[in-house]
């Protein structure tokens, strides 16, 4: 029976040729070293520039490590960590409750320090805010820059998704767990936060100290001792008040590959690593 | 003699039976098959909902379902937590609204255009321009629009933040445009070339012809098509989330466009990633894609309906008009003109008693003038408005594609599309994200495409309407309005946790497979769909069995439809950042894949990663995208290639 139409010919042929780009692609494609170790290094997106550029790093001295690291959110990383999805999690927050009671055995690394700082767009004048006046913009009580020394300008209020690690910290130790405005425009990135306030001339965000860069303004935080600077120095001197740390986790004690690369993070090189970044080393 | 003849025609006889038999067989096996494909849309949508009820029906220990409907606070993490989804899904409808209002006129006049005004050489410019559109992946408008379109609107309607409604209405109705659009085309040009030349017979202009015969012909495929565009615009996640604000408030008043809003995908995007696993807040974003699922349920059902009635009308077949029909025929005037003020008394208060005042004058000028203006200056009119909305389309593409080549070009180099990401991906290449987003998409349509069509293949060919088909057909419905977010967070539970696939390539594959399964089905069901009877009746006639009639005659015949519904998959596939998000990838990976339960790096994730969380990666974030573009820009264009031979060769 050779009367099958040329069409029919060419589709199977289709199906047949993106099956075979498929499996080529995907199984012979493996171009490692033969004896290679891996491990999976998962969740925050706050810490994961951190765990990347130490991973890079380890890797250049290691030839037979593989490092994935990918993000997800803290939650995703506890989980994945908990479930044995993946070998490290990384979380920008401590374990909730229901995450010790599900997952009894994990183990905390606390691998750098991070300022929570106050941005704005570039064009604002406002010169610092007290605590008290950043829990008052937030709450939507004050919505006029003009009201904490800055241009006669509406607040625009630019904050976490009420899931974010960042979030929780700042709804802790700033917000004295009152609730945020509902008028608050939500995003699920420190980056989403910094690209909104750069370019809306009456914002305000929080994000943290890596993310500070020339496109935003980081606003000094006034408290009793004196106008403190978002910076490394502060939050190791303990004066800047907005600060936490950054985890990772292990289901029990690590071994192998994945206790070498957080030593290796531990170590002077890789905390300096972590200070490159803009994160506060620990170590 | 007669003995002869008995003894030679007996085994010549059960040869026949046998070989009848094996027929018989055969035809019975290859139904089963394809009956099994298509019950496999059906159990897939019953299985994601049986794991969003199992978490989501959980969150009624901590509110009512009435608090949980109709509450008007959603803050899960407040000192005192409120779990009020009536922001948000008033928000998801109000957005989709505004996206359909958009891309509705828009989508069916370009597709008149494409299918009945455009010569050949315009068309082979316009129909590549609206895929590649749909080629554009979701993140990549949500970047666009983050820095672009809500600047604009912030500038122009000076207000404090553009990120609003209005900004994402805009991008949805660009993004629902090309489906509309090569649907709705798909079923103008399968329209019998004997009704135009009749209406044209008649003296008919070519506007009174497009009008009155073709589209109203084509009414079915253009709902369906309008279905579609309004499933992608539900479900979408990553570029609503970047540009709506996403503060959970009604607007004040409700018509205020240029308030913050945020969806119900949006909410799911923003909060699953960093919520604990079992507390009660995760059971609120698993009640929340439940509400997701039912509203598209809501949607698909009436839209079911209408489809169906539109079907008895047209083949003046079945029960003939039910008695709610036949009251609403009696008093057609009447509400007619109900509606006609209703909507009135709607805008002026709600908007402006001006801009009412307008819309009603260009309505009365609709009924009225036309009959006092030569039907050739009607079709002048007409035929303006409808290149005019090219050319918006167009533009918008131009826009879009120009803004991405212009910044990425400078990161293109052969070094960045050979090599590994370093430093965060700020220096160094894209190649192991180039060759997992490859093998994702080649997975995922080397899994989706024999089962859809053959899902298609069963409902049209092989049953005729009845329970069986209708849930076959509601199952595929709702899958397809199935956000993408909700197969990530299934992928994820299901999966990756529950069967232990670990983040990995296959359960990304499987993921986004389920995930464009309904567009193949849909697709291809319209394309047998436009296979005259009468092709199918003479292979019978002929003494072809229904397999050999299929597989000869009516498959060859649809495959460019079928193709259509390909591209479109892949454009999908290769795009999507939501559902590989928590199932498939890494942001970096130092080797490339060499199994599939390895994990892989994919392109939109990774300038999903470059965009939000990595400062000062611009250029490389922009090569990213241009590369993500031309890498699907190269797939339509073999897809093209191959329909455009079909179209070709083929002729009734």
């Amino acid at each position: 029976m050779n009367m099958r139409s040329k069409p029919f010919i060419a589709f199977t042929l289709a199906v047949v040729l993106l099956g075979t780009a498929f499996v080529c692609g995907c199984t012979d494609s493996g171009t490692g070293p033969a004896e290679t170790e891996t491990i999976s290094v998962t969740g925050s997106t706050t810490v994961l520039p951190l765990a990347q550029l130490t991973a890079e790093a380890y890797m250049d001295t290691h030839p037979e490590a593989d490092i994935q690291i990918s993000g997800g959110g803290s939650s995703v990383g506890v989980t994945a960590v908990g479930e044995g999805t993946a070998d490290i999690g990384m979380a920008s927050r401590d374990l909730k409750s229901e995450e010790v009671t599900n997952y009894p055995d994990l183990v905390q690394h606390v691998v750098a320090k991070d300022a929570i700082a106050i941005i704005v767009h570039p064009s604002n004048t406002v010169s610092d805010l007290t605590v008290d006046q950043i829990k008052s913009i937030y709450l939507g009580d004050i919505t006029n820059w003009q009201d904490v020394g800055g241009p006669d300008e509406t607040i625009v209020v630019v904050g976490r998704d009420s899931a974010s690690g960042t979030r929780e910290y700042f709804h802790e130790s700033v917000m004295d767990k009152e609730d945020f405005t509902t008028s608050q425009l939500e995003k699920n990135s420190n980056g989403a936060v910094r690209q909104t306030v750069a370019q809306t001339p009456g914002a305000i965000g929080y994000v943290g100290l890596g993310y500070i860069d020339a496109t935003v303004k980081a606003v000094p935080v006034k408290t009793g001792s004196g106008i403190v600077d978002a910076s490394v120095a502060t939050v190791i001197s303990g004066e800047y008040p907005i600060a936490r740390g950054l985890n990772m986790f292990t289901d029990g004690e690590a071994t192998g590959l994945a206790a070498d690369y957080l030593a290796f993070i531990m170590s002077p090189d890789g905390q300096a690593l972590v200070a490159e970044e803009g994160f506060v080393p620990v170590a | 003699m007669e003995y002869e003849q008995t003894v030679t025609g007996a085994p010549a006889v059960s040869a026949e039976l046998a070989a009848d038999r094996r027929t018989y067989l055969k035809e019975r096996s290859i139904r089963y098959v394809w009956f099994l494909t298509a019950v496999f849309g059906v159990l897939t949508v019953f299985f994601i909902l049986a794991f969003l009820v199992k978490d989501g029906i959980l969150i009624f220990a901590e509110t009512t379902p009435a608090e949980f409907l109709f509450g008007a606070t959603w803050n899960p993490t407040g000192a005192i937590p409120a779990y009020g989804t009536l922001p948000l899904w008033v928000g998801t409808i109000l957005v989709t609204i505004g996206a359909m209002v958009i891309a509705a006129p828009l989508g069916i006049a370009c597709a008149i255009v494409i299918a009945e005004l455009a010569s050949p050489r315009v068309k082979a410019v316009i129909k590549p321009a609206v895929e590649l559109l749909a080629g554009i992946p979701s993140v990549v408008y949500g970047f666009f629009g983050l820095i672009v379109l809500t600047d604009f609107i912030r500038v122009n309607f000076s207000i404090p933040s553009g990120e609003t409604w209005l900004a994402g209405s805009i991008l949805l109705g660009i993004m629902a445009l090309p489906t509309i659009i090569s649907v709705s085309e798909d079923a103008i040009s399968a329209v019998p070339k004997e009704y135009r030349e009749g209406s044209l017979g008649l003296g008919t202009t070519r506007w009174q012809t497009i009008s009155q015969v073709v589209v109203p012909s084509a009414l079915s495929g253009i709902t369906a098509a309008l279905i579609l565009g309004v499933g992608r615009a539900v479900g979408e996640t990553m570029a609503v989330l970047m540009v709506t604000g996403n503060a959970p408030i009604i607007p004040d008043p409700i018509y205020n466009i240029l308030s913050p809003i945020r969806t119900l995908t949006g909410t799911l995007g923003i909060e699953m990633g960093e919520t604990a696993i079992g507390s009660a807040h995760y059971h609120a974003l698993f009640g929340v894609a439940l509400l997701l699922l039912f509203i598209t349920l809501a949607v698909n059902l009436s839209a079911t309906m209408f489809l169906g009635h539109i079907h008895r009308k047209q083949t003046g077949t079945g029960k003939g008009p039910g008695r709610l029909s036949l009251v609403l025929e009696a008093h057609r005037r009447t509400i007619r003109w109900g509606v006609a003020a209703a909507a009135f008394l709607l805008v002026a208060l709600i908007v402006s008693p001006l801009v009412a005042v307008v819309f009603a004058l260009i309505g009365v000028a609709w009924r009225y003038i036309p009959s006092r203006i030569e039907p050739h200056h009607q079709q002048t009119v007409a035929f303006v408005l409808l290149y005019g909305a090219i050319a918006v389309v167009l533009a918008a593409l131009a826009v879009i594609l120009g803004y991405i080549v212009v910044n990425g070009l400078p990161a293109i180099s052969w070094e960045f599309l050979t090599t590994a990401p370093r430093a965060l991906g700020r220096e160094g290449g894209i190649l192991p994200a180039i060759v997992g987003t490859l093998c994702l998409v080649a997975g995922a349509i080397a899994i989706a495409l024999p089962i859809g069509v053959g899902a298609a293949i069963y409902l049209i060919e092989y049953t005729r309407e009845n329970v069986l088909t209708r849930i076959i057909r509601t199952g595929v419905d709702l899958l397809n309005g199935t956000p993408s977010i909700v197969f990530g967070l299934f992928g994820f539970s299901f999966l990756v946790l529950y069967l232990n696939f670990g983040v990995s390539l296959i359960a990304g594959q499987v993921t986004l497979a389920l995930m464009v399964l309904p567009t193949v089905i849909r697709t291809t069901e319209e394309a047998l769909r436009s296979v005259p009877d009468s092709l199918r009746q003479g292979s019978l006639a002929l003494g072809a069995t229904q397999w050999q009639t299929i597989s000869r005659v009516v498959l060859p015949s649809a495959m460019p439809g079928i193709i259509t519904g390909a591209i479109l998959s892949i454009g999908r596939a290769a795009g999507e950042t939501a559902p590989i998000m928590f199932t498939a990838v890494v942001f970096s990976s130092r080797f490339l894949p060499s199994s599939l339960s390895d994990p892989v790096m994919a392109l939109p994730y990774h300038l999903y990663i470059l965009a939000t969380n990595v400062p000062g990666a611009d250029t490389n974030q922009y090569g990213t995208a241009l590369v993500l573009i031309a890498l699907v820009t190269g797939i339509y264009l073999v897809a093209i290639a191959l329909r455009t031979h079909y179209q070709k060769s083929i002729r009734w």
